[in-house]
């Protein structure tokens, strides 16, 4: 009989009630060893870059990040688990995409039936397409964005962004002064914006109406944008159009 | 806007009707031998299309005189004068229109009236005028009719609006699934704290209950069950969450509505200590001062949080509640900075009259 490796397991909840219920119920499992505990979506993000698991017991409801955003942040699509009390949009999504998960509480019954899933989706690793769609579609319009930079995560508040720009595959992302790199089409965070407060003014730039102080008219037929910063932005004929029914 | 004039069909359809009821007064000049068909219709038409415009006032003359204040003698008077005085314009317009003949038709009038002629004709203008009159009223009550009915119904759903509120504060799914998973997991290594947690939590959900149906309660009850939700939200946080009520003697038994304090506990728990690492004291004063029930509830809060959702709702919902029962007389103010979020709710210190 040839030993297969455990699989490693991350817990990651901020009540340490319901990390202690999981530990209890992975105890029957011996092909299972826990290498971490997390007390919160910060934490979460951290622990799954260093110790890379092939299994997250995920709370979605936490500080700091929900568990929709840590997968978001690291990047992680395959051996989740996710773990909630209550949320109807959350729920709802996982119905729609049929992505397992564990209402609280659950039985020992219900909670070795998903890991006996997780156990047959881990063999082949495949990635769960599911889960892109799900992450994508996050519950709209976007209040923050998060950046990842090395080991640093930030959150941005979304009244504090001044304008997003396209640069190559990635997005400049300007607020308070300071530029964020986010790696992520414009055509998508276009799309999760709240468009009473965003507007894609350009093909590469989106800004924000809050921040919007004056249009210019550089030239015959060119139009640009000065945001409160003193920021310029380019607008396009077609930018113009939307901009001009708006304000 | 007049609501004739504000649909385009409704206009049409309305000018038709007097330009019929122009033909009507030619037809009857003709049959009185008052004038010719082609004159009688070159006077009538253009008189009838210019005053379907000037009839349309008679809907202000109408609603200047609302049903609930309405008495017979003067609503007869003035819809009489209103049609006395149109009818005077009425004949101004006929005999000048009729002079303008003249001008356009070989040097004679349209008509060539006499007396009894331009009286009929005025009486024409007068009855013209007060059956708009009529017509509008008719108008204006289905039109309040219709406003009243609108009313109610958009009462009615803000009345359940406000009830589904109510029960999603005394049942918050959120919390009762997550204690109960904490439950769960007491069984296992800890029985007698379940079962302490469960007999808490089914004091709070007891107590919601009963309370929520009184429209006030003491500030004594109110903190009971406070102490229920936090003996249950101390199991779930462990260390993280400490509390110090400080509840001034004279003030448990002053009155207030049930759930002031609770979602106070709750929104400082939700926002404040789950976000802090390590979390921290909560902290209530009540005291009564000068008249008034003052009480603070000030927590400690992350520096760098940014809020995921709707921040703000439960507290502005805490407003309005005090805001219908106490109008002017009741103050909700709160404030955050780096790392406290302090708020305070102010109320006359009324007491349970005993007899």
């Amino acid at each position: 009989m040839s030993a297969i490796p455990p699989l490693r397991a991350l817990i990651v909840d901020d009540e340490e009630l319901a990390r202690h219920l999981i530990r209890e119920y992975l105890q029957g499992h011996a092909d299972i060893e826990i290498v971490g505990e997390c007390e919160n979506g910060l934490d979460a993000v951290r622990q799954i870059g260093a110790l890379t698991p092939d299994l997250v017991f995920l709370d979605i409801q936490m500080p700091r990040l929900t568990g929709l955003e840590v997968l978001e942040l690291t990047g992680r699509r395959a051996g989740v688990i996710f773990t909630t009390a209550y949320d109807e949009h959350a729920i709802k999504a996982f119905e729609l995409h049929a992505v397992d998960y564990l209402l609280k509480p659950f039985s020992k019954a219900r909670f070795d039936d998903a890991l006996a899933r997780a156990r047959a989706l881990h063999a082949p690793a495949s990635p769960a397409p599911a889960l892109d769609a799900l992450i994508a579609r996050k519950t709209a319009p976007l209040e923050r964005i998060l950046i990842r930079d090395r080991e640093q995560v930030h959150v941005i508040a979304i009244d504090q962004v001044e304008c997003i720009e396209a640069q190559g595959d990635y997005l400049a992302i300007h607020a308070d002064g300071k530029c964020h790199l986010k790696p992520q089409r414009i055509s998508e965070i276009e799309e999760q914006l709240d468009s009473t407060r965003f507007l894609r003014v350009h093909r590469s730039f989106i800004i924000s109406l809050a921040h919007l102080q004056a249009i210019e008219r550089p030239g015959p037929d060119r139009h640009a944008a000065r945001l409160r910063s003193g920021k310029r932005v380019p607008i396009s004929r077609s930018g113009y159009e939307k901009l001009r029914t708006l304000v | 806007m007049h609501p004739i004039l504000a649909d385009a069909r409704k206009l049409l359809w309305y000018v038709l009707a007097w330009l019929l009821a122009g033909i009507g007064i030619a037809a009857l000049l003709r049959l009185t031998e008052q004038a010719e068909w082609s004159g009688a219709l070159w006077f009538a038409l253009p008189i009838c299309l210019v005053w379907s415009f000037v009839a349309l006032s008679s809907y202000y003359v109408c609603r200047s005189l609302p049903y609930s204040q309405r008495r017979w003698p003067v609503a007869l008077g003035l819809f009489g004068g209103a049609s006395l005085l149109s009818a005077l314009a009425w004949l101004g317009l006929g005999e000048a229109w009729d002079s303008m003949g003249r001008l356009v038709s070989h040097d004679k009038p349209f008509v060539a009236m006499t007396s009894p002629g331009w009286v009929m004709y005025f009486a024409a203008g007068f009855v013209l005028y007060l059956l708009s009159l009529l017509a509008h009223d008719v108008l204006v009550a289905f039109e309040s009719v219709q406003a009243a009915a609108r009313r109610e119904a958009e009462s009615r759903v803000l009345a359940r609006d406000a009830e589904l509120q109510m029960l999603r504060t005394q049942i918050n799914p959120h919390f009762l699934f997550n204690s109960l998973n904490s439950i769960s997991a007491l069984t296992g290594f800890d029985p007698a704290a379940a079962r302490e947690m469960t007999v808490d939590l089914a004091q709070f959900f007891r107590r919601t209950l009963a309370l929520a149906e009184r429209e006030r309660i003491t500030l004594g009850e109110e903190v009971v069950l406070c102490e229920h939700f936090l003996a249950i939200e101390k199991r779930r946080f462990g260390a993280k969450l400490k509390t110090e009520l400080r509840i001034a003697a004279n003030a448990t038994d002053c009155l207030l509505p049930p759930m002031t304090l609770q979602p106070l506990l709750e929104n400082a728990i939700k926002h404040g200590i789950r976000q802090v690492d390590g979390g921290g004291t909560i902290t209530v004063d009540a005291l009564v001062r000068d008249g008034w029930l003052h009480i603070a509830v000030v927590n400690p809060v992350a520096a760098d949080e940014v809020p995921a959702s709707g921040h703000g709702v439960g507290l502005k919902n805490i407003r309005e509640r005090l805001a219908v029962l106490y109008g002017a007389r009741a103050r909700i103010a709160w404030q955050r900075s780096e790392t406290q979020f302090a708020i305070e709710i102010n109320l006359p210190a009324d007491k349970e009259v005993i007899e």
